[in-house]
């Protein structure tokens, strides 16, 4: 068996609307002075940096890693950046993964932070990550994109407005357990039908807020962890899989991806799984933080990742599986829907998944967890990442 | 550090378009992938991963890399993209089948020139609050950077003429159809100012410009029996600061480290005795001279002698930028990226009328950013030491 790849460390902001007393590397700064801490390790320790950071006009700087350069240390080290849109964060995860599996470095930090709720609107910079001749005019934004998916998810499944009220209701009992969460106040269903219609069927507490803050995470090799007698977590499984550019290529007939389904996802995790050893999720995971920007897309997120099959999970969600004390919690954080940092958003997957196996969650521990998944979305519900992380 | 297992490239293209063309950058994509994977005498479905890399403000969208997702076959692949530089793409490329967990993968970089203004676009990654309004744009820091270089160093405006015209004659004879730029010193000299000192004719315009290359696991070489492989001993990447009054513009620590990185992963002692060709970063002349100390060929000290005595020209003691350079050729974001497969051309037997007979070892230098804020170091050989190939 090759060395296995620990996380050792995990800092992250408490996420809110607007970051005013911090600019923007100072953000990042926050959240790498925490995952430092959290390891005991300094500057001096960290070999390589991966810096998380998904589009530039979001931050209003062209290649505004250059400006980070100083906030992770990353002075004369070596030092890149990830972006594959929402799934930058655990993309960035991942590539520090490698550096460190590769026998490149021992000690790896990758870092992040956004400004999401002071960009001016996310809306109108994610507007411009389509094809400016065919797709972009129509117009798309990600909350109409994903707003085809729900309906086609309706069409495919009987998925109501009521069952996607039924997550958010879910995630925000679960944020309201966690500090660093944005939105942290308990809904009801009534709320959520009550709130205002973005884009038919998503409503206003159907989709995520615009959250600032930072998210840092540590890697070390095998060697290094035993050697300095650290603590860690151990990253088993790492799988990424891509769908096509073009939305009008996953609908219609016999098309490889439904726009409903998360296709990739579904292969993502499966080839996690696979490096992991997992046979049987529904039995072998014991948390999940999964990507869901929207709450109808939690749905296609937890059938992906195996938790249940095709238009089975609004059931079983409705019965509590998915909940903190159900069969098997699914962001227990209360998941991108309380929180969407974009540029960390998917690394915080992975470090609420560690800290879970690792159980340092808190108030929102899923007891006895030992082994969890986590994703990333990106691009056009495009590019999707997932990692398997074991106590 | 060692790495698990050492990525070799096997396949690779390039493509450059004219202003006027009619391909969407898709197409174009699809294209320079293709060629890349048919030179491997791979098919899409060899591949095990993909990195891929563009500037937002270059191509004019957000999440730039989101347009190659069919083009590059990545459609049930995994994806990954390095917006930061094209050959940084190539470091998570060797990092990947470095792993053991990637047999392959193909690593793409474009760089289209349909933008209004490179000035405009690139003044957009100066800090909003003290450098935007410089303003500074990437010509301008490699300017800044010349100029304090001169302060140190004498007679460094005949130096950099001395290697226009080296890397311009190199390009006439690698780019027959694309070099234009002139190769008379006197002319270059009296070529309107730039960016002082930089002068218009020391740099060659922006073209449109793709790269794509294919690696693959010794285990995957060995088993297609291929023999045209350039290996991968050492790699380095190290970044400068973020602001530029923090640097010494003269200096630059980061190649350096990289270089290092590189030279002790590859074991690499004696760079001008062990390497055969060098392909460096030159977006302008000053920029090869940084290179030369950098990468430890020749220290700032002997800079005038050695490029007097033409010691980096093609008969010279290590012929640099045989392929011309980003002096003849430079699809701006690609400028790096295309540095390696240069040198991994000529280590595969594949650089056409530049090609250097028996190479064994090089080493490619490539830059980003403001004033070469990012340096990414890359030792290849032609034969993989210690196993059959």
């Amino acid at each position: 068996m090759s060395e296995r790849v620990g996380i050792i460390g995990i800092g992250q902001s408490a996420f809110k609307a607007r970051r005013e007393d911090a600019n923007y590397p100072e953000l990042v700064r926050e959240a790498v002075v925490l995952a430092m801490n959290d390891c005991n390790l300094g500057f001096d320790d960290v070999e390589g940096i991966v810096y998380s950071l998904s589009p530039d006009a979001m931050v209003g700087i062209g290649n505004a890693e250059r400006l980070g350069v100083d906030a992770v240390g990353a002075k004369n080290k070596p030092f890149l950046r990830i972006n594959t849109g929402g799934s930058t964060g655990i993309s960035s995860v991942a590539t520090a993964y490698y550096q460190v599996a590769a026998g490149a470095c021992d000690v790896v930090l990758t870092a992040g932070a956004d400004k999401v709720g002071e960009c001016g609107d996310s809306q109108t910079v994610l507007n411009k990550i389509w094809d400016p001749q065919y797709e972009r005019p129509l117009p798309l934004g990600t909350i109409s994109m994903l707003a085809m998916s729900a309906v086609r998810y309706m069409h495919k499944y009987g998925m109501t407005e009521e069952d996607m009220a039924e997550v958010t209701v879910k995630n925000r009992h679960h944020a309201a357990l966690n500090p660093n969460a944005h939105l942290r106040k308990e809904v009801t269903v009534d709320d959520v039908l009550a709130s205002r219609y973005l884009c038919w069927p998503i409503k206003l507490f159907d989709a995520c807020p615009q959250s600032s803050g930072g998210c840092a995470m540590i890697l070390a090799s095998e060697r290094y962890i035993r050697a300095h007698n650290l603590d860690a977590v151990w990253i088993t499984g790492v799988g990424n899989c891509s769908e096509s550019y073009y939305l009008g290529d996953r609908m219609g007939q016999g098309v490889r991806a439904d726009h409903a389904d998360a296709y990739a996802l579904a292969e993502a995790c499966a080839r996690s799984y696979r490096q992991a050893g997992i046979t049987d999720p529904r039995t072998q995971i014991d948390v999940a933080e999964l990507y869901a920007p929207f709450s109808n897309t939690e749905y296609h997120a937890i059938e992906a990742a195996g938790f249940a099959g095709l238009g089975e999970s609004p059931a079983m969600l409705r019965d509590g599986e998915f909940r903190i004390g159900g069969r098997l919690p699914v962001n227990p954080s209360g998941g991108v829907l309380c929180t969407n940092a974009i540029a960390v958003t998917a690394m915080v997957r992975v470090a609420e998944v560690a800290l879970q196996v690792w159980g340092r969650a808190g108030a929102h521990q899923v007891k006895g967890a030992r082994r969890g998944i986590a994703s990333g979305n990106g691009g056009d519900h495009q590019f999707f990442g997932t990692m398997v992380v074991e106590a | 550090m060692s790495y698990k297992s050492h990525p070799a490239v096997i396949g690779s293209a390039t493509h450059f378009v004219a202003s006027e063309h009619t391909q969407a950058l898709e197409e174009l994509i699809y294209e320079v992938s293709q060629a890349a994977l048919a030179d491997a005498g791979l098919a899409i479905d060899d591949i095990d991963g993909i990195v891929v890399a563009a500037n937002d403000q270059y191509d004019g969208r957000a999440i730039s890399v989101m347009a190659a997702s069919g083009s590059v076959g990545g459609v049930d692949r995994d994806i990954l993209s390095t917006p930061s530089s094209g050959e940084h793409a190539f470091v998570v490329g060797a990092l990947r089948v470095a792993s053991g967990q990637f047999r392959t993968q193909l690593v793409v970089s474009w760089s289209p020139t349909e933008v209004s203004s490179f000035s405009e676009a690139q003044r957009l990654a100066a800090d909003p609050y003290f450098h935007r309004r410089l303003p500074l744009d990437e010509m301008s820091s490699h300017a800044l950077q010349a100029s304090s270089l001169g302060a140190r160093v004498d007679n460094l405006e005949d130096m950099a003429l001395s290697i226009v015209v080296k890397n311009r004659r190199n390009g006439a004879k690698a780019w027959p159809d694309l070099a234009s730029g002139s190769v008379d010193a006197a002319e270059i000299k009296s070529s309107p100012t730039l960016r002082w000192p930089v002068r218009q004719g020391m740099v060659a315009a922006p073209v449109t410009g793709l790269v794509a290359m294919v690696l693959a696991s010794p285990e995957w070489v060995a088993d297609k029996r291929r023999s045209d492989a350039a290996w991968i001993k050492g790699m380095g990447w190290a970044t400068e600061p973020s602001f530029l009054g923090d640097r010494d513009l003269a200096t630059l620590p980061s190649l350096a480290a990289a270089t290092k990185q590189a030279y002790d992963m590859a074991g690499v002692q004696a760079p001008l005795q062990e390497f055969q060709v060098a392909e460096v970063a030159d977006a302008t002349p000053y920029q090869e001279l940084l290179a030369y100390e950098g990468l430890g060929l020749c220290g700032r000290e002997d800079w005038e002698r050695q490029v007097s005595a033409d010691a980096f020209g093609p008969s010279g003691k290590l012929p640099v930028n045989l392929s011309g350079g980003a002096l003849t050729l430079n699809p701006v974001f690609c400028t790096g990226l295309m540095r390696i497969n240069e040198l991994a051309n000529q280590l595969r037997g594949r650089a056409g009328a530049n090609q250097l007979a028996d190479v064994e070892a090089g080493v490619a230098h490539a830059a980003s950013g403001v004033a070469m804020q990012y340096n990414t170091v890359v030792v290849m050989t032609s034969r993989n030491a210690g196993t059959a190939q």
